[in-house]
């Protein structure tokens, strides 16, 4: 056991000493130079990690036999391994792997590492947001928002904590419908769900891959999903789209470099996670944890357009709240 | 079910499983044993190794592991006082004083016996009662889980000592529970602009400092010397200390149960409940902290109930009732399955299987843990300038491993200093423990409910569960008050 934790010690002190006698950092062919570095903005053993880790041996293949060591830095939604990756060298040799979280906790003002020090590699996943209730309580999205405009200031939507995902999920959605509605942040998916269960509170926004099988069983059902089209699993669930609300953001799980990493770098970088991503092994991982609703790839440029205006929106709502 | 459980028995007992499933059991012992190295560490570092087995034989490691680590956390809090485990710290409480007194063998049988009876009575709960209890734990929410927590809280006026200390310490302990960021609202509190203190201040570097570092500066610098243990006798079946501590382990094995079952809370509220509870009961309550076996009893048999109890919300619902059942969850959607309220119908062998491997890891701990604990008792044999240095270094490995985190390693060398100045004062650092776990359920259920409620407090006696909590809380409060006073108050009228 604390050999297994001394190993992981000195590798990390490698990658450290690696950092600090410091590479040419433009030589894009003689990358990776080093130990590659995945820093986890988020606890072991959830999502987040687990994409880092699946992907972690399809990385290593795809760029010749990397050495590669996976550092979880959870404090803080993230916020160490963000700013960790903005002090490394601008080598491509620490790579930041983070959720939707980075750019929501930075609108919140929690995260001081921005998009001016760091920078997407690509998206690669992107879970699909909706608005969950108990069937029972409302059959569709029309009687949810019957009963929210008969009672205003009533209704109770719960999701992770304040400046999750789940929150700047209900405030668009508040925003954009314009429906007196609640927030009540819990520590985790479940406890959310739990007290969906359980009649507490009314709804829940969240991403649809965790609550599949309470949809299976009849207990929970989307009423309303972020989407630009209807899911071919769901048609008759509206989308946000439908009412004429520009809300298409999921629970993105991507990656993140050192802002100043040089051109080339980038370029070999994407092209790799690119490898990965059309690879049979990742496609048939997004298919077995329900990632594969829409398309979760996208760009590094194309991305970081999105994270900038949603940054933006998310800024302006969460100043509103 | 009984049919069910039986074929599970026949999975477990073929000879491959039946030797992962005690591979399982001791490196569980290991990893609990050693300060810091928790559940969820180790099964995130395992769980890799199980991606190619089957995933029967893949969860009924990593549960064993699970069920190991929550038992073998005692050891090293009995002998050490450097609670291997967040959940063994109350443990530490009264079985390290019987350990200074040399009955450290007593101590560690009474430990192992209420471990296996708590883990038994988790495990038959979990067989029976699965989809029952979850309907359950689904009633409790933050009006309910506030009562809990207040409840818990109020036995800070029946602990021994002084009760000004006991009310600084508990406050002391809600005060570090609000560093970092609020839940609730996004706001940074008492961080000073430092990130490492933006997740809070975590459990283990407190308790690891606290406890075990305070100790071996106690042991170092005041050159307190203990006597000798020559040979270390574990007896875990003794007819006179289970007629003593029976009341005790069937009390806390049921309150350990219901509090496992409920999401979000774990095992080691669980142990820090039935301690208080065993010691609001006791006739003689002054004798905790100095080494009752109560005291063992109580925390030791609840924590291992209750360990057994998360995974009852995990099967039957997919929410996860702790650290460790999150990380087996995430487990279970690496390998392909979704647990939920299908679960049970679409995966019955598998859960099954699992169950049963929890019941014989239950009789494996009473087997097999005498020869691991005497590995353990031959270090006291090493003179303590060796083995302090030793214990300190598993406290810096075992803390920085939780959140990779330098930061939390001198976070808790400065709770080891607070712990070693405060017991100078006989200051009762499980008033500190007490706020610092039951402070962040009180606080965030409290508002949460409000927000239930738009802000009216009447939500908490509308609702039958939160209403009877808190008046059972009250006239505890109440009667523990109130009694010294009519004591003295007879002695008054006595002397006159």
């Amino acid at each position: 056991m604390s050999i297994k934790h001394s190993v992981k010690y000195a590798s990390f002190a490698f990658a450290l000493i690696g950092v600090a006698t410091g590479v040419s950092a433009s030589d894009a062919d003689n990358f990776p130079s080093k130990p590659i570095q995945f820093l986890v903005a988020a606890g072991a053993g959830g999502g987040t990690d687990n994409f880092a880790r699946v992907v972690r041996p399809m990385f290593e293949e795809a760029m010749g036999g990397a050495r590669i060591t996976v550092v979880n830095l959870p404090a803080a939604s993230g916020a160490l391994a963000h700013q960790r990756t903005a002090t490394s060298a601008a080598d491509g040799h620490t790579l930041d792997f983070a959720s939707t979280t980075l750019v929501t906790s930075l609108a919140a003002g929690q995260n001081p590492v921005g998009l001016d020090q760091l920078t997407p590699v690509a998206r690669m996943q992107s879970d699909v947001m909706a608005l969950f209730v108990n069937p029972e309580r409302f059959p569709d999205f029309e009687s949810f928002v019957k009963y929210a405009e008969e009672n205003p200031g009533k209704v109770t939507v719960g999701g992770t904590h304040t400046a999750s995902p789940d929150h700047v999920t209900f405030l668009s959605l508040r925003d954009a419908s314009g429906l007196d509605m609640n927030f009540i942040p819990y520590d985790s998916t479940g406890n959310a769900t739990a007290n969906v269960l359980g009649g507490n509170i009314d709804a829940t926004t969240t991403s649809l891959s965790p609550l599949l099988s309470y949809i299976e069983a009849g207990q929970m059902m989307p009423i309303l999903v972020f989407s630009d089209e209807r899911l071919d699993d769901y048609p008759d669930v509206p989308t946000t789209v439908e009412n004429d609300w520009d809300l298409t953001d999921g629970n993105d799980r991507a990656i993140f470099v050192h802002a100043d990493t040089p051109a080339p770098i980038m370029k070999r970088l994407e092209e790799a996670f690119k490898e990965v991503y059309d690879s049979e092994d990742y496609q048939s991982y997004a298919e077995r944890v329900n990632l594969d609703y829409r398309e979760g790839w996208m760009g590094s440029d194309e991305y970081r357009q999105r994270l900038e205006n949603n940054y933006e929106l998310y800024s302006r709502l969460l100043q509103n709240d | 079910m009984l049919e069910h459980f039986l074929g599970g028995l026949a999975v477990v007992m073929q000879p491959l499983n039946l030797l992962l499933l005690t591979s399982a059991v001791f490196i569980g012992f290991i990893g609990g044993a050693l300060p810091g190295i928790s559940g969820v560490i180790l099964v995130v570092i395992l769980l890799p190794v199980t991606y190619g087995m089957e995933p029967t034989t893949a969860f009924m490691v990593l549960t064993a592991i699970y069920g190991a680590t929550v038992f073998s956390g005692l050891i090293t809090a009995i002998l050490y006082r450097a609670p291997g485990t967040p959940e063994a710290v109350m443990t530490a409480f009264d079985g390290y004083p019987m350990t200074q007194r040399g009955e450290a063998g007593k101590a560690l049988g009474i430990g192992v016996l209420s471990s296996a009876i708590g883990g038994l009575v988790g495990t038959v709960a979990l067989i029976i009662f699965t989809p029952m209890l979850a309907k359950m734990a689904l009633k409790f929410s933050s009006p309910e889980y506030f009562a809990l927590a207040v409840l818990g809280l109020t036995v800070v006026a029946s602990l021994g000592g002084r009760l000004i200390f006991g009310l600084i310490g508990a406050a002391l302990g809600l005060f570090i529970a609000t560093i970092g960021i609020d839940p609730l609202t996004g706001t940074s509190r008492f961080t000073f602009g430092n990130l490492n203190l933006a997740e809070g201040v975590g459990l283990i570097p407190v308790i690891v400092g606290l406890f075990a570092v305070s100790e071996v500066m106690k042991r170092t610098l005041d050159h307190e010397n203990h006597q000798p243990l020559k040979k270390v006798k574990v007896k875990i079946f003794d007819l006179p200390i289970l007629r003593q501590i029976g009341m005790t382990l069937s009390r806390s094995s049921i309150i350990g149960v219901v509090i496992g079952i409920l999401p979000g809370i774990g095992a080691s509220t669980a142990a820090m409940v039935s301690y208080s509870e065993t010691v609001r009961w006791s006739k003689h309550p002054e004798k905790f902290g100095k080494g009752a076996p109560e005291g063992i009893a109580a925390p030791e048999s609840a924590n291992n109930a209750a360990a057994m109890g998360a995974l009852v919300p995990l099967f039957a619902l997919g929410i996860p009732g702790s650290g460790t059942t999150a990380v087996i969850l995430g487990a279970f959607i690496m390998h392909g399955l979704q647990p939920g309220p299908m679960f049970m119908l679409t995966s019955s062998d598998l859960i099954y299987a699992v169950f049963a491997g929890l019941f014989i890891v239950n009789f494996m701990i009473l087997l097999f843990s005498k020869p691991f604990i005497v590995l353990f008792t031959k270090l006291l044999n090493v003179p303590y300038s060796a083995l302090g240095p030793i214990i300190i270094m598993c406290c810096i490995v075992g803390t920085y491993s939780v959140r990779n985190s330098m930061f939390d390693v001198w976070l808790m060398m400065g709770f080891g200093v607070l712990g070693y100045l405060l017991e100078k004062i006989n200051f009762p650092l499980v008033s500190i423990i007490l706020g610092l776990v039951l402070g962040p359920i009180a606080e965030s259920e409290l508002r949460r409910a409000l927000s239930m409620s738009q802000g009216d407090f009447s939500i908490f006696l509308e609702r039958p569960i939160s209403a009877t909590l808190l008046s059972i809380a009250f006239l505890l409060l109440a009667v523990t008050l109130i009694t010294p006073l009519i004591k003295r108050a007879r002695r008054k009228t006595a002397a006159t």
